[in-house]
């Protein structure tokens, strides 16, 4: 009788204190860092029919990781992390975005144009990583003003050429490609701009064109002509009707 | 056949009736508050998360399922006695063994169905697009199981229901990954650990052959003309296999 009121004693004071200790114990130490990240690799050739289940478990890892140490930036995990998630599941698209703005907030803008080029290699026909790459590059690009701008043109006129994608990103284009002095590239964009786009649209296009063109009457001509063979001879009309508009005849 | 129907119908009662089917509300229950926290923390990829995870918790609960039930078939028979019952009438090995399996794929299509049904239901409410691809990839992983559970009522004729049901599960992980190892070891070039690979590959089922979780989720283009003829494949891999069970379960003696 005492012995098996001595067991039961016991058993109640191992339960009183797995339960006090869990309830009273120090919240969780500060994760550091480093973070242990595998190689893709190994996944990729030990995991075919759950990689993608990996790929999104460590997407969590990682938001969570960032959401740790982004008061203190010490982020030097993050790299490794975004190129396993995206090495894993090469289509997602967030992975990608999300990872690029945290390798910024990381320092290290330039592997966020690295990420976002891996991210368009594997996703040629989406328009959102060559618009983003432009955001990038005329962003965070280590050229010049002018050099960023015209990358960053670059990249927009490439996004706007992929069907589907929203016309704002050749307005964009044409804008830093104005900006990066590339002023005929500009003309040509501000001019499929307005062929394209809608009374908006072509408000923009005028209002664009008219600040990179001469203010010169037979220079600004001299510089629209290349248009003519790019659109309507009514959209043109209507064009050079808008741009020499207060030139007199 | 009617002798092969009897046990198939005897079969899937019995089963059934193990209360297996509380696998899908564990399931259920673990998918929607899985799916709410999820959603809290994935950064709007709540859809794609359900799919990847789901279909996951599919296979893991599927594989539990086909493969304790698997090993355990002939074995609670024979312990029962109920086998020396059955085969003091004019019913074959073969039939037994036909007829267990049958039964056991009518209570696993039960059992992935629901889940299946379920986890499709749940993806359609927090997505708010349906995705026929979860039922297809359902399916899928159906093919696999049954084939594992082929595999294990085979072991279970050779050995204990535990052996049976280790072997079973080590006969999965290495039917996703046997493809993979043996392009690893050809970039050894070594032949001798390139023949052993081959044969390990030849005699394991290529269960990653069939799986479609990928293409869920848009990270895979399925060519379905190939995945059809591994399914075949699969198909003529459990009778293989089922004849073999069949033929060692011939040599007991009852």
């Amino acid at each position: 009788m005492l012995k098996r009121a001595a067991g039961i004693l016991l058993v109640l004071l191992c339960a009183v204190g797995v339960v006090t200790y869990q309830a009273t114990r120090p919240d969780r130490a500060p994760a550091g860092a480093r973070a242990f990240v595998p190689s893709p690799k190994f996944f990729l050739d030990f995991s075919p029919s759950f990689r993608t289940t990996i790929a999104d478990a460590y997407y969590l890892q990682m938001v969570q990781y960032y959401g740790e140490h982004l008061k203190s930036g010490a982020l030097e995990s993050m790299p490794a992390m975004v190129d396993l998630v995206t090495s894993l599941s090469p289509r997602f698209k967030r992975a990608y975005i999300f990872g690029a703005f945290a390798l910024t907030d990381a320092g290290r803008p330039n592997l966020s144009v690295k990420l976002l080029e891996k991210g368009f290699a594997a996703n040629p026909g989406d328009y959102v990583f060559p618009a983003y790459l432009g955001y990038f590059s005329y962003q965070y690009g280590t050229g010049s003003k002018q050099e960023n701008d015209a990358a960053g043109s670059r990249w927009y006129r490439r996004a706007a050429a992929i069907p589907g994608s929203p016309a704002y990103l050749l307005r964009l284009a044409a804008v830093l490609a104005g900006k990066g002095g590339e002023e005929e590239k500009a003309v040509v964009m501000w001019g499929q701009v307005y062929a394209g786009g809608d009374k908006y649209s072509r408000q923009k296009a005028v209002a664009g064109l008219d600040r990179i063109l001469p203010k010169d009457k037979a220079a600004r001509m001299k510089a629209v002509a290349p248009l003519q063979s790019t659109m309507s001879e009514k959209d043109f009309e209507a064009l050079i009707a808008e741009l020499f508009q207060g030139y007199g005849q | 056949m009617r002798q092969v129907r009897a046990i198939t119908v005897n079969t899937f009662r019995e089963t059934i009736r193990d209360r297996v089917l509380a696998v899908i509300v564990v399931f259920a229950l673990i998918m929607i508050v899985g799916g709410l926290w999820l959603g809290s923390i994935s950064l709007g990829e709540q859809g794609r998360m359900m799919k990847d995870f789901g279909l996951a918790a599919v296979t893991g609960f599927g594989l539990i399922v086909a493969v304790f039930i698997a090993a355990g078939l002939v074995h609670k028979e024979v312990e029962k006695r109920t086998v020396f019952v059955l085969f003091s009438k004019p019913v074959s090995r073969g039939a037994f063994i036909a007829g267990k399996f049958l039964g056991l794929c009518g209570t696993m299509a039960v059992v992935l169905a629901g889940m299946g049904l379920f986890l499709f239901a749940l993806v359609g409410v927090l997505d708010g697009r349906v995705s026929g691809m979860v039922l297809v990839a359902t399916a899928m992983i159906y093919v696999q199981l049954l084939t594992v559970m082929a595999v294990t009522i085979f072991f279970s004729t050779l050995g204990s229901a535990i052996l049976a049901s280790v072997l079973g599960i080590c006969v999965f992980v290495a039917g996703q990954l046997s493809q993979n190892v043996l392009q690893l070891t050809r970039l050894g070039k070594n032949p001798i650990t390139e023949a052993l690979s081959w044969v390990v590959y030849v005699i394991i089922p290529n269960l990653s052959a069939v799986d479609v979780k990928a293409g869920v989720v848009g990270e895979q283009t399925l060519a379905w003309g190939q995945i059809a003829l591994w399914t075949a494949y699969l198909f003529a891999y459990m009778v293989v296999v089922l004849v073999l069970a069949a033929v060692v379960f011939r040599r007991k003696e009852f």
